[in-house]
């Protein structure tokens, strides 16, 4: 490939108009960058139906997306659309076309995988500085596994009648989610996340948004919809999710010692289920909420 | 990789193979009915096995999902994969188990959980392999979904083979500009390779995907693509027949007798 080498320059924020092109992006430019993120992120995923699973006992070690393709649009271009674009075009390209559509279960992969793009995007200031778009890569993939690992530990949870009493059941679960976690950040976090998207995305910086209509990204300057009012919302969807994930926890471990009381365990025993129930519920609110509050900031600020 | 799997992994093998799946006409059962009366019915058993602890119920709910996969024609391959998952799944989750002291109890808690997974999938198997994207996609329209998606399928389901086509050929022309190397310990230095030019081809497609999306959104414009009027005509095709009824009062009869076995079993 080759790259023209172009000096990285801090200019600061950008007020007003630059070059005559207005700041904000047009209709038909939103839905230019959700239609590129679409199709993109579904050919990226199609690649990836070619190469075969590879499963070393429990562990599934291949690569679970293309990370550095999506990061790379939410990096340049707009992260809420182009993060909102790259779960939908995995879902119809991939999931919907090759008929392994799953119902309910994509709605929380939509979710998952919009919430880690787009706070990924928000984290990288400048497309040039590799560093941080080592640290953006990373960061979808830990939210996404971690979002997820939620999700199926809550599926235990509701899914099995005191799951807390099952001897062995509780570190089992835990123990294969976290071999999991830790594979798939190495080889999608990092294998296929940080090691193509610092070349990647100084390479098409510049380059493709002109295609699109668009001024390219000046370094230092805040993208729409990427205040740092999102760490806080960050900052307060994790607190939430790690209370309700320990709340869950000690109420297990209370149970244990509840065992040797077996009137205080049929008063209390099917209440308990309300717990892992509320936990999850906590959690997919908090998910909800936050997506709904990114939109909201979005629409105002477009 | 031995010489059969390099001749299977071919970019042009794959790429027929994925348009084989994507486009085929599939038949059975939901193929018929309407999509919204198809999503309702899946509704309906993806949040049913939650609400019981009971055996019984959950095996009734498997036996009902099962049928409704055999009546919507569930390619063998599709199952056999299924059921290897759900068995593989299961005993590595019960060897996990075993290891911090688990026992019978551990292995029958474990059935559970999977057995309403199982359940849970099987019927998104059963409702969407033989459905339509694009009717799917008016389903989710008339129950109102964002116009956005209903967009995203119809440009998905043209643009998927040529999209796939493009990146086929940049692969391709990869391989032919690049000197051959060595195949290294376990052929890891020609899979690195491969995965290096699988990196490498994505520098071009995102430009020349750009360019033709750009394309597209501004021919769309020039046509006064607007979306509102797209989602009444397409909603407009829906109906709903006897058919639809049918089926869906059938698996509701079935499920509520699904949970009356439950408490008959257990004091019988």
């Amino acid at each position: 490939m080759s790259q023209t080498t172009a000096t990285d320059e801090r200019a600061g924020r950008i007020r007003g108009t630059v070059a005559g092109l207005p700041r904000d992006l047009s209709a038909s430019q939103k839905l230019m960058v959700f239609v590129l993120s679409m199709a993109l992120s579904g050919v990226a995923n199609l690649v990836l139906e070619i190469i075969p699973d590879v499963t070393i006992g429990p562990v599934d070690v291949s690569v679970s997306y293309f990370v550095f393709v999506p990061l790379a649009l939410v990096a340049l271009l707009n992260p809420f659309w182009a993060a909102l674009g790259a779960p939908i075009g995995e879902v119809i390209f991939v999931d919907l076309l090759m008929g392994d559509f799953s119902g309910l279960a994509e709605v929380e992969g939509i979710i998952q995988m919009f919430l880690a793009l787009y706070i990924a995007g928000s984290l990288v200031r400048n497309p040039r500085n590799r560093l941080q778009i080592a640290i953006a890569a990373v960061t979808v993939v830990v939210i996404d596994k971690a979002l997820s690992a939620l999700v199926d530990l809550s599926k235990v949870w509701i899914g099995v009648e005191d799951a807390e009493f099952v001897e062995g059941l509780p570190e089992s679960i835990i123990l294969l989610e976290g071999i999991g976690y830790a594979v798939d950040i190495l080889m999608s976090g990092i294998l296929f996340g940080v090691i193509p998207a610092i070349w990647l995305i100084p390479a098409l910086h510049g380059r493709i948004e002109p295609l699109l209509g668009m001024r390219p990204r000046v370094p230092g300057e805040p993208i729409q919809g990427s205040a740092p009012r999102n760490a806080l919302f960050v900052a307060v969807a994790l607190a939430l999710s790690i209370a309700s994930f320990l709340f869950a926890f000690l109420e297990a471990w209370d149970i244990e010692l509840g065992v040797f009381e077996p009137e205080w365990l049929d008063t209390y025993g099917p209440g308990f289920i309300w717990v892992g129930i509320g936990a999850a519920a906590i959690a997919f609110l908090v998910g909800i909420a936050l997506a709904r509050a990114a939109r909201g900031k979005s629409d105002a600020e477009n | 990789m031995s010489r059969k799997t390099r001749d299977v992994l071919s970019v042009e093998w794959v790429k027929l193979e994925l348009i084989r799946t994507a486009y085929a006409t599939r038949g059975g059962l939901f193929a018929k009915m309407d999509a919204r009366m198809v999503i309702g019915w899946y509704l309906m058993l993806a949040v049913a096995p939650w609400l019981t602890h009971s055996f019984a119920t959950i095996i009734a709910l498997f036996v009902i999902t099962a049928v409704s996969a055999a009546l919507a024609r569930v390619g063998p391959l599709v199952l056999g994969l299924f059921l290897v998952g759900f068995v593989t799944d299961f005993l590595y989750a019960f060897l996990a188990a075993w290891m911090f002291g688990g026992d019978a109890n551990t292995a029958l808690a474990l059935v559970e959980i999977n057995l309403k997974l199982a359940t849970v999938s099987l019927a998104s198997i059963a409702a969407f392999v033989s459905l339509d994207p694009e009717k799917l996609s008016t389903g989710l329209l008339a129950l109102g979904a964002p116009e956005l998606l209903a967009f995203g399928v119809s440009y998905g389901y043209r643009m998927m083979p040529i999209l796939f086509e493009e990146f086929g050929v940049v692969f391709t022309g990869l391989r032919l500009r690049s000197a051959p190397g060595a195949r290294g310990f376990l052929g890891l230095r020609a899979l690195w390779r491969w995965g290096t030019y699988a990196v490498q081809a994505f520098y071009p497609i995102f430009l020349n995907t750009a360019k033709s999306v750009r394309t597209t959104v501004e021919s769309l414009e020039t046509r006064g693509f607007t979306a509102r009027q797209g989602r009444e005509l397409r909603i407009a095709r829906l109906s709903i027949g006897a058919l639809d009824v049918t089926v869906v009062a059938v698996t509701l009869a079935a499920v509520i007798a699904a949970f009356a076995i439950g408490p008959w079993v257990m004091t019988g």
